[in-house]
């Protein structure tokens, strides 16, 4: 089948070339592994255990004598709050039954992280294997020496402390000294920029501040943090959300958030596509145009099916570079769909509607070729990569100006701005996505594709005029600063 | 007599308000082997351009195999233009049926004709390199046989000879000449005068966008002014001259350099010397080169020009 003027043989030729000449090399083959190299490689980290942030050991001298015991409870008291918190976590992202989660819970605070290991080796020996907690960044050991000076030796590496039988370099020194009255905290370590315990004592200290001016009142800190932690739990509710069931109501819940999210992420997606294929394109053509191919190919194939080979051949290829993150985004759809939570279930399966599944593909094929074929004619034009990036600066900042779409859209899809963004042609395929959630009507959405194909269409037809004149008669740059200064500047050069 | 494979008939292009080819008409006829020739910017490529359709004439009109170029053309036609290049990440191979292909070969076909062209043309064993290992005279070669791989009839090569070493431009010259023996039509553009005038049956000759030249070779070289080497010791050897000679003129051996009036004869100052009994010690008719014609008939070509231009 032929499309008017057109040969899709021929077609079909030219986008083989353009995809068989990036397939073919390495570099190609490398950025497609890439994603699962850092998975493979995130994987085998977890497997090993291995700790990227070395665990540090902080000493405190404190010769008040009265702060040492408090920082350290604040201490544990943050670790306990890290690994409950994780634990909640796994339990809401159902990797642990809500039973389990409980019990881990009560045994961690009564044995510790030991407890959750005899705890999960007894009752569930496939979360043993795979439930890792994060190592405590920093531990407190008891200071080697009574005297700054005395331990300095220890911060330099000079001497090592014994910890657990074993020899280890000592990392910091929180020292808090008292003059005239005045506590003065310091802490010393040749680790610069880890001020992990630093900022510990910074929230200690905070907190018995408080305390103290609470004393003077006759309140309590936890009175404070109790009248801080509302009551009362906020409802939101949406007038117009249909209500299905009997059990169902009016409530917003995470179901309802997610069509947006998908929105968001979809809108990066199709963005990410139309840059990646678009700047594909202009290498292409830049490519052909120095290497002095297309002159050739003309005695054999018309401009149109040029550009519709190379739109074609590059979609393909931007495609499967694209294929392994398409890919890891699929199982994660499915995972969720199959496994995820109810809430999480009925808001994926209500963000894939038939609006999405029709104008998604629709809008990403118009962004593609709309920028794409700019490309193409600005490559035509260009005679290296420097006038390349000169050429292509006012696209690329269109192109970049629309990365403010999603960003807008995911916050108030109903803005203004996104409601105009979707008739502008430069912008409408990324605007129309990001206000699917708000159910448009299809007339809109097919009103706004429409405007978008014709202008592509005009796009393509210029982009085959210039492609003439930039390979046929040389015109370039410098063509186009002449033009724009006698045309638009109204400048005439003197004879 | 059958039709003429192309046509041009009163072309015109202008760009940019420069004449770049004016009122220009020629045919090509099967079979014949035409060489299109001109000083650069005289209009040649753009004249080809105009005859395979990539640029459109102002004036006057072109049809290739009796129809307007394009679509009906394609396939028919072998193109080699004057900036060509290759995929640098292509083979050899891959190039030539790369382009058989988008001629309307199938594929394996195309393949086995990429590989008995590279090997009959000495290529053989770089069939599978990458382009960009090539030679600069190889990567011609490719560029050539990729152009000519699906066995077109009628054949267009601008300056195909450009760029490639004597011994390259001998093995392309034969290439030339293969195809002529298939009685394929050739149409192709040189400053290479030697290659013209040993290839060619026909000759067009532009110049500033306009035809001052269209016939055989032999006709051509019959526009060439017509030299003679004369030596003697004799006093009276200029005087004799004088009447026959446009212009006359002394080489490094003493022998003088005689440029021929139009009428006047070699035979006729050999009797004329003899007549003087002047005793000659050289006597040397030069037959014409189309260098010569070619230098003559621009030249006159661009009197007649600025003639027409003067007020």
């Amino acid at each position: 089948m032929n499309l008017p003027g057109m040969n899709m043989r021929r077609v079909y030729l030219i986008a083989r070339q353009d995809f068989l000449g990036y397939v073919k090399t390495w570099g190609f083959w490398i950025s497609f592994i890439l994603p699962f190299v850092f998975i493979a490689l995130g994987v085998v980290l977890a497997e090993m255990d291995v700790n990227v942030e070395p665990l540090r050991y902080e000493t405190i001298l404190d010769e008040t004598g009265e702060h040492r015991t408090g920082i350290e409870a604040l201490a544990r008291s943050e670790r306990d709050e890290v690994v409950l918190r994780l634990i909640n976590r796994l339990s809401d992202d159902i990797f642990i039954p809500e039973d389990d989660a409980r019990a881990i819970g009560d045994r961690y605070r009564a044995e510790g992280e030991d407890g959750i290991r005899t705890y999960l080796t007894e009752n569930n020996s496939a979360l043993s294997r795979g439930l890792k907690i994060p190592a405590p960044k920093y531990v407190f050991v008891d200071p080697p020496a009574n005297t700054l000076d005395g331990l300095l030796p220890f911060l330099r590496g000079e001497r090592d402390i014994v910890f657990n039988s074993e020899a280890i370099q000592l990392n910091g020194v929180v020292h808090i000294h008292e003059k005239d009255g005045k506590i003065g905290v310091d802490h010393w370590s040749p680790n610069i920029t880890n001020l992990n315990a630093r900022d510990l004592v910074q929230r200690y200290f905070e907190v018995v501040s408080t305390e103290k001016y609470l004393d003077t009142g006759g309140l309590t800190l936890e009175g404070l943090r109790a009248a801080q932690s509302p009551n009362i739990s906020i409802g939101s509710f949406d007038p117009t959300k249909e209500v299905t069931g009997e059990t169902d109501s009016q409530e917003v819940t995470l179901s309802d958030r997610i069509p947006f999210i998908v929105a968001l992420i979809m809108t990066i997606a199709l963005w990410f596509t139309v840059f990646l294929g678009s700047y594909m394109l202009l290498t292409s053509v830049l490519e052909e145009k120095l290497g002095k191919l297309l002159e050739i190919m003309l005695a054999s194939t018309r401009f149109s099916e040029i550009i519709f080979g190379k739109l074609l051949g590059v979609a393909a290829l931007t495609i499967t570079a694209m294929l392994p993150y398409i890919g890891l985004g699929a199982i994660a759809v499915v995972f969720s769909l199959v496994m995820g939570p109810p809430e999480i279930t009925a808001g994926i399966a209500s963000a894939f509607t038939p609006k999405l599944l029709v104008f998604f593909p629709v809008f990403l094929i118009l962004g593609y070729v709309f920028y794409g074929a700019f490309l193409i004619a600005l490559g035509a034009l260009a005679n290296s990569m420097q006038d390349a990036q000169t050429l292509t600066m006012p696209i690329a900042l269109v192109l970049t100006a629309c990365v403010g779409v999603p960003v807008v859209g995911f916050q108030t899809p109903d803005s203004p701005l996104i409601t105009f963004a979707g008739w502008f042609p430069p912008s409408a395929p990324f605007a129309s996505i990001m206000r699917l959630p708000l159910d448009p009507p299809w007339w809109e959405l097919t009103l706004s594709a429409a405007f978008v194909l014709v202008c592509a269409m005009g796009v393509i037809w210029i982009a085959g005029r210039i492609l003439s004149l930039g390979v046929l008669s040389g015109v370039g740059v410098k063509t186009v600063q002449v033009w724009f200064s006698r045309v638009i500047l109204r400048r005439h050069l003197s004879a | 007599m059958s039709d003429p494979q192309l046509s041009l008939n009163s072309i015109t292009k202008r760009f940019a308000h420069k004449v770049a080819v004016e009122d220009v008409s020629f045919t090509v006829e099967p079979g014949e082997i035409i060489g299109y020739l001109g000083p650069n910017g005289a209009g040649k490529t753009t004249t080809l351009r105009i005859a395979l359709g990539l640029v459109k004439p102002d004036e006057g009109y072109v049809e290739i195999f009796g129809q307007p170029p394009g679509v009906s053309a394609f396939g028919r036609i072998g193109f080699l233009p004057e900036e060509r290049g290759l995929y640098k990440k292509q083979t050899p191979r891959e190039s030539i049926a790369h382009m058989a292909r988008l001629n309307g070969m199938r594929a394996t076909q195309a393949f086995t004709r990429a590989d008995e062209l590279l090997e009959k043309y000495g290529l053989g064993e770089a069939k599978r390199k990458k382009n960009k290992d090539l030679s600069k005279g190889m990567a011609q070669k490719v560029q050539l046989l990729a152009a000519i791989a699906h066995d077109p009839e009628f054949y267009i090569l601008d300056e195909p000879f450009s760029g490639l070493d004597p011994v390259n431009q001998q093995i392309l010259e034969n290439m030339v000449r293969e195809i002529a023996n298939l009685n394929r039509t050739i149409i192709f553009t040189t400053h290479v005068m030697e290659h013209a005038e040993r290839l060619c049956d026909r000759i067009i000759l532009i110049s500033q966008g306009r035809k001052i030249f269209d016939g055989s070779t032999r006709e051509a070289l019959d526009r060439a002014p017509r030299r003679l080497v004369v030596g003697s010791d004799d006093a009276g050897l200029t005087d004799t001259l004088t009447p026959f000679a446009m212009e006359i003129g002394t080489r490094k051996d003493g022998t003088l350099n005689i440029t021929l009036k139009n009428g006047a004869d070699a035979h006729d100052i050999l009797e004329s010397l003899v007549e003087r009994k002047i005793k000659l010690k050289h006597f040397d008719p030069k037959p014409p080169t189309l260098h010569e014609a070619f230098v003559s008939m621009v030249g006159a070509g661009k009197s007649a020009k600025t003639e027409e231009s003067l007020p």
